[in-house]
């Protein structure tokens, strides 16, 4: 089976293809087209995956470019991290899919969207199975183009358009970083390969700085896809785009390629105490930086966003802190609870046809499936015991703790309670209390919305324990299996980091339940509307501001004084050298007289002078 | 051994050469431009002589050659000459600037 | 350089033929121009025998001052030619063309100039028409044949071509 995983992309690529070419005739049903063959893409990674649990990482590649003794190669690896990659990727695609042909009903570019839905699929896919840096670079770009696209879907919208060309440029500027650590290591070791890579860091053929340069630069790009910060302005933004998207792009997939990217690296990183250091530091920083803007939004995708940029900053400080599995663990649970809070947020914006939770409220009975799975997301994200994230953000805190950065564990901790008290108070806003906009017309969103809901909220609940402290690591183990530099499958620390962990999510819980259920602790208690602190996090810290004042404005000026240039130096020349030529065809126009006498006395001419020319110099023969 | 050295003889035909040439690029009539041509070919015919006398291995071949451009010269004047009639029928007039059916 | 007889004969002949070229672009009627020419053929006629080519020179007589004159002639006859309305050509043509012809003329006599073959006596001057036609028969067979097509289809070529093709119209 797994000698057939390149099967994997291409089936959405051939969504991609047919739709393109047929999607105008096929109207309504390109929906099937694109469920069918994400659903064969499903069916071969799950394939993939069990036959993976017992046999080794299957690798094979041809070669691609011969450029003197330089061989690029082409091909597809699966090994433990891409097998699961695969699954989770092609199970949220597909179920994004499936969600879609209701969320997207009588959309005038329907097959459209499901072209696009297939052209990322095929490009996350084809990232995850990528056996090499520049295979990698291009699905990563290719990613980054799907995602452009999906973003602004809604192109007439100026806020889509906006927030598509602002994602692809910000995550632009991290492939940079990327791109030149790829050539850093490609001039370093000769080769893409990642198994060639490893081998020279193993073999310390790359000299210490390298490697911490090259690990950081290719975090860059990280930074960039996974919205780390600073670059990490771009995701709350890319919000316009369709929910089904922001469930699919921001929640299991083009997010998590950053994630994937340190990940697969990963003995690249461990080698380097800076680079992981560096990677902890950005990633504690963003969990507690987007957790606390999370607190004040009032738009129900925004809250959401920024808990993922939150999440996925706990990602990368698990890695950073050596916690390979902790990291990896906690994408897959992020990728399932996540994916679930946008379908149900989407569930709740296709029901009250608003996105501001000040308009919201007392939709817990209205919403009979959305409710109680929203709920399940939110403990889950909440870190609450028993659901998949209490698991694995307990692993990542370990990791932090026992990889010796006390502050950062502080940091984590903290944001924990932050996530889960806005989780609450987004429920509760949205769920509990009195109507406070318009509901008439609410109801339940259809079959094939409902379903795939249910499915994650399913996955929500019961993934966690592939990996726990009580019933075994057998996530944990299998991934490490075979490969001692990525650390152990679980890491044992003491138990009062589970209870304190347990008791933060909790408490976040209960401020969230006075504030915005029962109402006896005042909303304006800590800071209230109009206040500084408010105002700061309202506006996001004023980053976007930031960047509009030093980096945009400096471009602009640039470009400004570069337009000048191109209108009068450059267009100026151009202009000239156009209308030389026109004088000189227009004057050659008119010698074509027709007169043979004329031709022959200009050729004779010619001769006369090349004649002369060679008596005078002797021509060549001097 | 003869006292008139070969330079003077292929003096002799450039400059007739140049007279010919002259006047196929210059002249008007078209009927003075054929003759023009048939002084160049003429020209040519004074060198092919000269050197079957005067050249590195002399021999008769210069002389069979000369006979060869001549009979050549006469089929084309014959040829040149009817091409003129033709024309001159259709155009009324043998001003070699009205013949410039080429230009489109 | 000694004034030998060949010599005088040379120049004076020279010096005819040149005229008459000279002649063939000044004068203004174009009959005359062609009589001119005669003088110009005649005199390269004479350069033939000079150079020991007897038979040559008998048939640059036969073709150029009898046949091609005469077809010239009749050319000129069968066409229209009102020489004073005849607008001239342009100066500056006239001048960049001479000026071509003066570099050409140039660059052709440096190489002649500095041609200078060892002269060595020859025989083609005994029996020159025997030699000829042994050539033509021999060795020359094949062009001369071909050359023998090749006037046959210029006489049916300069026939199609100057027949009229309407029928009864102005019959020349």
């Amino acid at each position: 089976m797994m000698e057939n995983a390149w099967l994997i992309p291409l089936f959405p690529l051939l969504s991609f293809l047919i739709l393109l070419l047929f999607g105008k005739r096929l109207k309504e049903a390109s929906a099937y087209v694109g469920i069918l063959l994400t659903l064969a893409s499903l069916v071969f990674s799950i394939l993939v995956l069990f036959e993976r649990f017992s046999e080794p990482t299957y690798i094979t590649k041809f070669n691609w470019l011969t450029i003197g003794d330089l061989h690029l190669t082409a091909g597809f690896e699966v090994n433990q991290l891409n097998a699961l990659m695969l699954f989770i990727v092609s199970l949220v695609s597909f179920l994004v899919h499936t969600y879609s042909k209701g969320y997207m009903n009588g959309d005038e570019r329907f097959p459209v969207f499901y072209a696009y839905l297939g052209l990322f699929t095929f490009a996350m896919l084809g990232l995850v199975i990528s056996p090499n840096l520049l295979q990698t670079y291009i699905f990563w770009e290719l990613v980054g183009v799907g995602s452009f696209l999906l973003i602004g879907f809604y192109y007439y919208k100026e806020e889509a358009k906006a927030a598509a060309k602002k994602a692809f440029i910000m995550t632009r500027i991290g492939d940079v970083g990327l791109f030149i650590g790829m050539i850093l290591l490609f001039w370093e070791t000769k080769s893409f390969e990642y198994s060639a890579i490893f081998a020279a860091v193993d073999a310390g053929a790359i000299s210490g700085t390298m490697i911490t340069l090259t690990a950081i630069l290719i975090f860059i790009g990280a930074v960039g896809k996974s919205g780390q910060f600073p670059l990490h302005t771009w995701l709350p933004d890319a919000m316009e785009g369709p929910t089904p998207v922001s469930a699919l792009i921001h929640a299991a997939t083009m997010v998590a390629a950053g994630v994937y990217l340190v990940a697969a690296l990963f003995p690249l990183f461990a080698a380097s105490k800076t680079a992981l250091l560096t990677i902890a530091v950005i990633g504690a920083f963003t969990a507690i930086f987007a957790a606390s803007i999370g607190l004040v939004q009032t738009d129900i995708k925004r809250v959401l966003a920024y808990s993922t940029v939150s999440q996925l900053g706990y990602m990368m400080l698990a890695l950073g802190s050596a916690g390979y599995v902790a990291g990896v663990f906690h994408l897959m649970t992020h990728a399932f609870f996540k994916a679930l809070l946008f379908l149900a947020a989407g569930s709740v914006i296709h029901a009250v046809h608003t996105q501001n939770i000040e308009e919201m409220g007392g939709l817990w009975k209205k919403l009979k499936f959305t409710g109680p799975l929203f709920l399940i997301g939110t403990l889950a994200i909440s870190g609450v015991p028993l659901f998949s994230g209490f698991f694995s953000k307990d692993e990542i805190l370990i990791a932090a703790w026992e990889g010796g950065h006390p502050i950062l564990f502080l940091l984590a901790l903290i944001a924990a309670f932050m996530t889960a008290f806005y989780m609450f108070r987004l429920f509760f806003m949205v769920f509990t209390g009195e109507a406070r906009g318009d509901q008439k017309h609410v109801h339940e969103s259809p079959n094939n919305m409902t379903y795939p809901m249910i499915l994650l909220g399913v996955l929500a609940v019961i993934a966690g324990y592939v990996n726990t402290p009580w019933f075994g690591s057998f996530l944990g183990d299998w991934l490490v299996d075979g490969n001692p530099a990525l650390g152990h499958g679980h890491i044992e620390g003491p138990i009062w980091i589970m209870i304190a962990a347990t008791v933060v999510s909790l408490a976040g819980i209960y401020f969230a339940y006075m504030m915005y259920y029962k109402r006896s602790i005042a909303r304006n208690t800590i800071s209230g509307t109009g206040d500084t602190l408010h105002t700061i996090l309202l506006n996001k810290y004023y980053v976007d501001e930031f960047y509009q004042l030093t980096v945009v404005a400096f471009t602009k000026g640039l470009s400004y004084f570069l337009r000048f240039i191109d209108v009068f130096l450059v267009e100026g020349l151009v202009k000239g050298v156009v209308g030389i030529v026109q004088g000189l065809g227009r004057t050659g126009s008119k010698m074509q007289t027709g007169q043979v006498q004329t031709y022959g006395a200009v050729a004779f001419i010619g001769l006369a002078l090349l004649a002369v020319i060679f008596a005078l110099t002797g021509g060549y023969l001097r | 051994m003869s006292s008139v050295p070969a330079s003077a003889f292929l003096a002799l035909a450039l400059i007739l050469f140049c007279i010919g040439l002259y006047g196929a690029l210059t002249k008007r009539n078209t009927v003075i431009v054929l003759i023009s041509i048939e002084l160049m070919l003429n020209a040519v015919n004074i060198n092919l002589v000269t050197f079957s006398k005067y050249g590195m291995a002399p021999s008769i071949t210069g002389q069979v050659f000369a006979l060869f451009a001549i009979s050549v010269a006469a089929a084309e004047a014959a040829v040149g000459l009817a091409i003129l009639i033709s024309l001159y029928r259709t155009k009324k007039t043998v001003n070699i600037d009205e013949m410039d059916t080429m230009k489109n | 350089m000694t004034f030998s007889g060949e010599f005088l004969a040379f120049m004076g002949i020279a010096l005819v033929a040149i005229i008459g070229g000279v002649l063939l672009l000044n004068l203004t009627k174009v009959v005359h121009m062609v009589v001119a020419l005669i003088f110009t053929f005649v005199a390269i006629a004479g350069i033939y025998v000079l150079l020991s080519a007897e038979f040559v020179a008998a048939v640059q007589i036969l073709i150029y001052s009898g046949a091609i004159t005469i077809i010239m002639l009749f050319g000129i006859m069968l066409t229209k030619h009102d020489d004073e309305n005849e607008p001239k050509t342009g100066k500056w043509r006239k001048i960049l063309v001479f000026l071509g012809i003066v570099g050409f003329a140039f660059a052709v006599y440096i190489g002649i100039y500095n041609f200078n073959i060892e002269q060595v006596s020859t025989a083609l001057h005994e029996n020159n028409t025997m030699q000829i036609g042994k050539a033509l028969y021999s060795k020359y067979i094949i062009p001369f044949e071909l050359t023998s097509v090749l006037l046959l289809a210029a006489l049916v070529g300069s026939i199609i071509l100057a027949k009229n093709e309407k029928k009864g119209a102005d019959n020349e």
